[in-house]
């Protein structure tokens, strides 16, 4: 096998359990975002982009349709012949089977699947982030400060970083504490999640941690602590441009919404840092006589009879006549039957309201799966 | 079923296709939003399982190549078959009136030798639709002929550029190309025994300017040449006029669901455009929109391609806007046809009619 400077490890087996309806078929990575895209498009968007054409995309939760989506990696241009696109789930030894543990025990398990590449160097990536970023810049100050580690890190407001793993750091950027969820921060660098590490120091501490029955084999509560301890060369790496981990609906609703702005902050739709999907296949959208979209992102595949106004329309999605559809996100293949009225409301994928149904109020966010019905509060 | 290889002819006559087929040849013609006319002719065979196509290219084949690369949207990457480009012999001519020249079978026997294939269908890219191929394919070899040809049943008083056939009570064709009107309207399409095919070849080595169709049709007491009917929708493009009509029959749901809402999808080459924006002032009515877009102003009646730009205060009625058009705040547009990349600048006014619609050539800036 040709040997890689670099292997990315993206990390798809989260269930994003706060995501309730929208993650009740499929894992966080593979919810449907901004349209066309599902949220692990982002990450290997960037991998491509950043000339990164081997990928291990570590899957666990409920993975059908990110298997299935993911194919052979040539909707990303990740079907090479030497590297692309490798699903990993855990497997079974000699010794049995397990599921992974934690973020780091993911990886660890893994270890015999990134030697075969040789690599230099391994980028950690976590697949339901929404962000565009070159991963050379980052990784030419991995190798211009001769780290062992270096940590993508945002700078948050005071008042939100209790929420983030907080690195704490000296005048070169160099690392001097990290703390997960603080109670009084003493820094606004808040950690990204995304990780460049220099492999043989990856390795050596994924062994050692793995030996540890009191770790929860977790990057952040783990090995990062781990490495800070015997002093070695941790760096934040200070990104400027748009990220966000979505967690709860709240946030993945107003993200979308976002989206909606003149000159939205998440600049998906430009050419330069071009996000790849595997949405592709539809015809055309089509807006009737009686039909009106406003203020909306809509993509192939749509057929408009109702009036639409400042939503977000995924492919293959139906909105009947008289239907009304207000400040709402429409999954892939969701309908809207005749005269219904649709407000700040989520419909998953394939989900169906009914004609003349009413969903959604002012004070809350409607989310509408194929089973259930969930109202979250803003 | 019996092994079946796909042969594609990418039109040799351009004849009243004016500008857009300056640079392209008809295959290439964009339709439909996103695609083109070649994407309905790969997707048929593709979705009646044939994965070997060979393709043979027309006299300026950039287009064409360009858009079919390794033949991957239609699933034609393959390591046995796939998609094979064949060279065609037509040079400097593109006004010839052919559809499978023979030379270019005869200059690509290889293709047509290897493999174990017993049937090859053959198309061209001149009718749009999206039909099963397997129950042509299916009544050809249960009748053991050695040709049979694909027809349109007409209405009565319908008309339509192309070649028109004539039956006996028993199936059988009796005359091809016979007059300029008829109820069975040729759709370009035969499928033929290859090994008839190799020794037809033979025969006609001598004359090999020849078509392949025309020859059949000098031979049908000595030939078994039978025809199947399509009785499907068919997107007719003759000339610009046409054009304009088949693209507005996309307005139509029944035709869109069974040209693009089937099993059978009409596959093209990828962009990963973005959704469509659609601002506040949009006025959008009966039109296909692809993705890509910003759209601020008033369409009506239009297709729009990928990536096309209306801005606010711009009228767009009864037109097709492809790739990247841009309409500038204050045009008005009416029954026009914009090639790629057409800009049309503010104060704009154009009108054509459905009969003589404007054609903006490629790249134009008014």
């Amino acid at each position: 096998m040709r040997r890689k400077e670099t292997v990315a490890m993206l990390l798809a087996g989260g269930q994003g359990s706060r995501l309730g309806v929208l993650t009740e078929k499929i894992a966080k990575p593979a919810v449907s975002f901004g349209g066309k895209y599902r949220m692990i498009d982002f990450s290997l968007s960037n991998c491509v982009n950043s000339g990164i054409d081997t990928v291990g995309v570590l899957i666990q939760y409920k993975p059908f349709i990110l298997n299935k989506y993911l194919g052979t990696g040539s909707a990303w241009g990740l079907d090479e012949e030497s590297g692309g696109v490798h699903i990993l789930p855990p497997y079974a030894t000699e010794k049995g089977g397990n599921w992974y543990q934690g973020t780091a025990d993911a990886i660890y398990h893994n270890i015999d699947f990134i030697d075969g590449y040789d690599p230099e160097y391994v980028l950690i990536l976590s697949g339901d982030h929404l962000y565009q970023m070159d991963y050379n810049l980052m990784l030419d100050y991995h190798k211009l400060m001769n780290a062992e580690l270096t940590v993508a890190v945002k700078t948050v407001p005071m008042s939100e970083a209790s929420r983030f793993g907080i690195m704490s750091t000296d005048e070169e950027l160099r690392i001097t504490r990290f703390t997960e969820k603080p109670k009084e921060p003493d820094s606004d660098l808040a950690s990204m999640g995304i990780y460049i590490f220099t492999w043989k120091t990856l390795r050596e501490a994924l062994l050692r941690d793995h030996e540890q029955q009191d770790s929860e084999h977790d990057f952040g509560k783990n090995i990062i602590p781990t490495l800070l301890g015997q002093g070695r060369r941790l760096f934040a790496y200070v990104f400027n441009g748009y990220w966000k981990d979505v967690g709860t609906i709240p946030s993945y609703y107003a993200t979308q919404m976002e989206l909606l702005e003149e000159n939205p902050a998440f600049r998906i739709f430009e050419r330069r840092m071009r996000i790849f999907s595997n949405l592709n296949e539809h015809a055309p959208g089509y807006v009737g006589e009686g039909g009106s979209v406003k203020d909306s992102l809509c993509c192939n595949g749509c057929e408009v009879y109702g009036s639409v106004r400042h939503s977000v329309l995924s492919p293959g999605v139906y909105i009947g006549p008289n239907a009304v559809v207000e400040d709402s996100v429409l999954l892939p293949n969701s309908s809207v039957g005749e005269g219904a009225v649709v407000k700040r409301t989520i419909l998953n994928e394939g989900a169906a309201i009914a004609a003349l149904e009413r969903v959604g109020s002012e004070d809350e966010i409607c989310v509408v799966g194929t089973g259930s019905t969930m109202r979250v509060k803003e | 079923m019996m092994r079946t290889i796909g042969l594609v002819s990418t039109n040799y006559s351009v004849e009243g296709y004016e500008d857009l087929c300056q640079n392209r040849p008809v295959a290439a013609v964009p339709f439909g939003g996103r695609y083109r006319f070649m994407d309905f002719a790969l997707s048929n065979l593709v979705n009646a399982g044939i994965r070997t196509v060979g393709v043979v290219t027309p006299y300026y084949y950039r287009s064409i190549l360009d858009h079919m690369g390794a033949g991957k949207a239609w699933s034609l990457d393959k390591k046995s078959g796939g998609l094979f480009v064949l060279p065609g012999t037509i040079h400097g001519f593109r006004d010839e009136n052919g559809r499978f020249l023979l030379n270019d079978l005869l200059r690509n026997r290889q293709y047509l030798e290897r493999g174990e294939a017993d049937y090859v269908l053959c198309t061209d890219c001149s009718f749009l639709y999206n039909a099963d191929y397997r129950p042509l394919m299916e009544r050809h070899e249960v009748s053991g002929a050695d040709v049979t040809l694909l027809y349109k049943p007409l209405e009565a008083g319908e008309k339509h550029r192309g070649s028109y056939l004539r039956t006996d009570e028993n199936g059988r064709v009796t005359a091809i190309g016979a007059g300029e009107s008829g109820e069975k309207l040729f759709l370009n399409c035969l499928i033929i025994n290859k090994s008839f095919l190799l020794r037809f070849l033979d025969n006609y080595r001598h004359m090999s300017h020849r078509d392949l169709v025309e020859r059949l049709s000098a031979q049908l007491a000595e030939v078994d040449v039978r025809a199947v009917a399509f009785e499907g929708f068919v997107g007719y493009t003759d000339g610009i006029a046409d054009y304009l009509a088949a693209s507005r029959s996309l307005l139509r749901r029944e035709v869109r669901q069974e040209l693009f809402g089937g099993e059978r999808q009409i596959y093209t080459r990828i962009h990963d455009e973005p959704p469509t924006a659609f601002s506040a002032a949009a006025v959008v009515k009966n039109s296909v929109i692809s993705s890509g877009g910003h759209i601020g102003g008033c369409v009506e009646d239009s297709v729009l391609f990928r990536g096309v730009v209306i801005e606010e205060g711009a009228e767009v009625k009864n037109c097709i806007l492809m790739e990247k058009t841009v309409i500038r705040s204050g045009a008005v547009l009416e029954n026009v046809i914009c090639d790629k990349q057409v800009s049309v600048s503010g104060g704009v006014v154009l009108r054509g009619t459905a009969e003589h619609p404007c054609l903006l050539r490629k790249e134009k800036v008014i």
